[in-house]
């Protein structure tokens, strides 16, 4: 083997086995679409529903890091996007959009949570977990709603919820229990945030076909 | 007891192996190719290398010390999996980043002084650990396990020259790890590799 075949041969060993130092997926890659993960009341009867009731442009804003409570339309256009596309899967699944005020059979709550794992339980006042459980009310309807909350945060994470709260089935001491609920991750690391968002809303209801009159 | 008695005998080979006068070093490229549990990652990899250092004990017999590492990785396509109360859609990024060592023999069918090339048939046993991870979006899962680690190897050393003292080897090896990881279904890790690589010698 002559000098220059050599020296062919050790930089070919050499680029290889840096190569081989220990790689991640590329970021663009993983984030290019969210997790999409729901979960619902399998005692519900979601034929049983007709009416729904969604906040207009607003929607909830869960932080350890920041005093709103809330994002609004116009400061953000996610609110609105977030809620027509909610609303357009709603009204295909056959339920018509009412005022609060006309005794909805469900409620939608949309929120973001922010600096929130996955792996973490964020905190539900008097509410005892996944859909099938109770809390205490709904806004607008009888004694109070709180809205989660999450003791630690590390990262710069935020998850998408979207709950489906059965109005219909109220308990004697007016307590609603979740029906559905949906969870979209990562809101803040995205490449095209809204219509990411829109599209995993869509594919929510999809895996979920129960839904529907 | 028997700890002791392993412990002596890798003191016992180290010393002889270090103080051997004949000895080499390589450092090679190591594509592997998985052969358990196939279903999480089945595609070959070549981020993977070896480092190694042996000494001859024997004019036809070598002993030293290999480490190696390698990275495999697959990616699994959008889907949406169902469990009992709702379901879950996302594309994944299977990954198992590998770290081992071994203590090897190795019997050469030519003695060390003939010819430029020396095939070889060895066996390394030590220790390999494996990190498991599943990336979704931003969100990992991990579990990391430890298991003895048992490498059959065929080989064979090239000098480039009569005298020179660099050269290259290559490898077939068969590596079997009682690495077990319930979360991503292995009872044992294995792989199929094939390493070639530069050498620098003594003999």
């Amino acid at each position: 083997m002559n000098m220059r075949k050599t020296t062919y041969f050790v930089v070919i060993i050499l680029a290889g086995l840096g190569w081989a130092c220990q790689t991640e997926p590329d970021s663009a890659e993983l984030i290019d679409q969210m997790v999409v993960s729901t979960n619902y009341d399998t005692e519900a009867d979601f034929a049983s529903y007709s009416t729904y009731a969604i906040p207009t442009d607003t929607i909830g804003f869960i932080s350890n890091n920041s005093n709103d409570t809330i994002i609004t339309y116009p400061e953000s256009s996610y609110p609105r996007d977030v809620i027509n596309t909610i609303k357009a899967n709603m009204d295909t699944r056959g339920y018509s959009k009412v005022d609060r005020s006309q005794n909805p059979d469900l409620g939608i709550n949309v929120m973001v949570v922010n600096d929130y794992n996955v792996f973490q339980e964020i905190v539900y006042p008097n509410y005892y977990g996944y859909p099938g459980s109770y809390y205490s009310g709904y806004y607008g309807y009888g004694s109070y709603y709180y809205y989660p909350y999450v003791n630690t945060y590390a990262y710069n994470t935020g998850v998408l919820i979207i709950e489906i709260v059965d109005l219909k089935n109220r308990t004697p001491d007016n307590k609603v229990k979740v029906v559905w609920d949906a969870y979209l991750g990562d809101v803040y690391s995205t490449i095209d945030r809204i219509a990411q968002t829109q599209e995993g809303i869509d594919q929510a209801f999809v895996q979920s076909p129960y839904i529907g009159k | 007891m028997t700890m002791r008695l392993i412990f002596l005998f890798i003191c016992l080979l180290s010393s002889s192996m270090l103080l051997a006068q004949e000895k080499y070093i390589y450092l090679s490229l190591d594509v592997q190719k998985p052969a358990s549990n196939t279903a999480w990652i089945e595609d070959i990899t070549a981020a993977a290398g070896k480092l190694g250092y042996r000494g001859f004990i024997r004019p036809n017999f070598s002993a030293g010390l290999d480490i190696g590492w390698a990275n495999f990785d697959q990616y699994e396509p959008t889907s949406t999996k169902q469990n009992p109360t709702g379901a879950i859609t996302s594309d994944y990024f299977h990954y198992i980043y590998s770290y081992s060592g071994v203590v090897s023999g190795q019997y050469y069918f030519k003695e060390e002084d003939e010819d430029r090339l020396f095939p070889y048939a060895g066996l390394g046993l030590g220790a390999m650990t494996n990190e498991y991870v599943l990336y979704y979006n931003i969100y990992e899962d991990t579990e990391r396990s430890w298991g003895f680690l048992a490498r059959p190897e065929i080989g064979v050393l090239y000098r480039f020259t009569n005298r020179g003292s660099v050269g290259i080897m290559a490898a077939i090896h068969y590596d079997y790890s009682t690495n077990k990881s319930e979360k991503f279904n292995y009872n044992n890790f294995s792989a199929l590799g094939f390493q070639i690589g530069l050498m620098a010698m003594t003999f």
